[in-house]
């Protein structure tokens, strides 16, 4: 039973896409829309190998992994310690609380113009929109796990001897773990949108900077096609890289109850 | 496995000289005295047993031993210095194991060594893997927490506390969410432990039993604000068994003195 149910399930999810595409096509074929504005699945996936060979994708899709390994890691860094001060101080609490929570309603798009007016088009404001896109959620659930430490964890390591010092990474910030680990999900997600979000505009280079070709030159197969491979990779990133250390994490405190069914 | 025969050493243990000490606790504008003037001496390598009706402050006191709490009055002294933070050298067992759950056992263990020996990687994980043998625990030495079973976990919890090797080992009922048999089994285990370690031991319990079983002395304390109204020397040879008939007739004695205070 356990070992079929996976292959089962990834069965569904193959067909589910099938029908997908199947719909789409059936959908181009009698719809009355132009090709020009909806493309057939083939179209894109032609569109998408040409964009490939011509040389335009991976040096677009590096460039973008780039931005975001480099401006996410900074709105990590930022968050983590935000956050912390936040768990570990009540005023820094509340003062900060609504201000991110805040920041964290603003849609990451609306980032771009203030990125424009202090940087200009150059690189730096699509760092600065990744960070303000991501750094809000990693510190708000970075906080909010701190303070749902049980207390006995934080005696334990006074009593064992833990200097105030090592308090932070020792205790804090491994105790609030799981949850920091939802913040840093969503974070990414966030921050994805921001770094693509910026490119429209910005750059000339990118995943967004293909998007916004793709519409200069009506080429809208080149838009889709654009669009799959951004939810294909932040998803690939979302589940392999931080979907990975997440199930880790839960498995080690025991969250992550074996699936029975 | 039979290699670790080398034993854990263990220094010497720590007098405790409570003196005078009482409690009041603000909260609402309104005044709770938890405990009033305790006076008690714990000697080294002495196993002292507080019993109380539930509210009288055992808790406070133990709190206040291990530094998580000031006294309102008089002062707490170990080996002649005044307790006044929470220190390794008085290590507290929690009701709840509190072990830390992004740790495996093993690294629960030596956790507490890195911040009183100046011991290296293998030096620590050595001293752990002993102290994990003496609760009989070696094949667990890589387990996550929650795969233990609550009475592994307090084993391990008390293998934690023993590590950095504390003056004195403060225990609040340790063992009440366990089943008769598991309990009764580390009763036998921490005996083991205390003839082997010669620790000083503080204990609260609700079970007049237990505390017969485990004592040198029983400490009884009165209601709210607690004072202290008896205190009962146990002198049965170790290892005592649970069920021993002795162990029945002190317990019937502490069980008297807390009803006749009620
Ligand atoms: N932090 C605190 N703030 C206010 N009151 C407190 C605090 N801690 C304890 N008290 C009060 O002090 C009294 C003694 O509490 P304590 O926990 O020491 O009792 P105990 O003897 O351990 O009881 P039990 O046997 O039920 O564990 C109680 O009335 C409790 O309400
Ligand atoms: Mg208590």
């Amino acid at each position: 039973m356990k070992q079929k149910a996976p292959i089962l399930d990834k069965l569904y999810v193959a067909l589910f896409y099938l029908v997908l595409i199947g719909g789409w096509q059936l959908f181009f074929s009698f719809g009355k829309i132009p090709d020009y504005i909806f493309p057939s699945p083939a179209q894109v996936a032609v569109r998408l190998y040409e964009i490939a060979r011509e040389g335009l994708l991976w040096p677009s899709l590096k460039a973008t992994l780039y931005r975001m390994g480099a401006g996410y890691s900074i709105a990590l860094s930022i968050g983590l310690a935000i956050g912390l001060l936040m768990g570990v101080s009540h005023i820094a609490h509340k003062c900060a609380k609504s201000l991110f929570l805040g920041l964290q309603t603003l849609p990451t798009a609306a980032w771009v113009p203030i990125s424009l007016l202090i940087f200009g088009l150059s690189d730096k404001g699509i760092y600065f929109v990744i960070i303000m896109s991501a750094m809000p959620s990693v510190a708000i659930a970075t906080a909010d796990g701190i303070l749902q430490i049980p207390p006995i964890y934080i005696r334990a390591a006074r009593t064992l001897g833990t200097p105030a010092y090592a308090m932070p990474y020792r205790i804090v910030l491994p105790a609030a773990l799981p949850q920091i680990i939802t913040g840093v999900k969503l974070g990414w997600t966030l921050g994805w949108h921001g770094a693509v979000s910026a490119e429209l505009i910005k750059s000339s280079v990118g995943l967004g900077y293909l998007l916004y070709m793709g519409r200069e030159l009506n080429d809208s197969p080149q838009v889709i096609a654009i669009m799959v491979v951004t939810i294909l990779f932040g998803l690939l990133l979302d589940q392999f890289v931080f979907g990975v250390v997440e199930l880790k994490i839960r498995k080690r405190w025991g969250l992550e109850k074996e699936r029975s069914e | 496995m039979s290699q670790i025969e080398t034993t854990a050493t263990f220094t010497k243990p720590g007098t405790l000289s409570i003196q005078n000490v009482s409690k009041q606790f603000e909260s609402d504008d309104q005044e709770v005295s938890a405990l009033a003037k305790i006076n008690l001496t714990i000697n080294p390598g002495e196993f002292v047993i507080f019993v109380g009706p539930s509210g009288c402050g055992k808790s406070t006191l133990l709190n206040m031993i291990a530094g998580f709490e000031r006294p309102s009055e008089g002062t707490i002294l170990l080996d002649g210095k005044q307790v006044t933070k929470p220190h390794n050298d008085r290590l507290m067992m929690f009701q709840e194991h509190a072990l830390f759950p992004w740790m495996n056992v093993i690294d629960n263990i030596s956790y507490g060594l890195r911040w009183k020996f100046r011991f290296n990687w293998k030096k620590r994980k050595q001293r752990a893997r002993e102290l994990l043998s003496m609760v009989h625990l070696e094949q667990f030495e890589k387990a996550s927490v929650h795969q233990l079973s609550g009475g592994m976990k307090q084993r391990v919890a008390l293998a934690r506390a023993l590590a950095p090797d504390p003056k004195i080992l403060l225990v609040d009922e340790p063992f009440p969410a366990l089943d008769a048999l598991t309990r009764q089994k580390l009763y036998g285990d921490l005996q083991e432990l205390f003839t082997r370690t010669g620790k000083t031991i503080v204990s609260v319990t609700h079970d007049t039993r237990e505390a017969a079983c485990l004592g040198d002395r029983v400490v009884i304390f009165s209601g709210r604000p607690g004072r202290i109204i008896k205190e009962i020397a146990v002198n049965l040879p170790r290892p005592r068994d649970f069920n021993d008939p002795e162990v029945g007739r002190i317990s019937e004695s502490i069980m008297a003195e807390l009803q006749h205070e009620k």
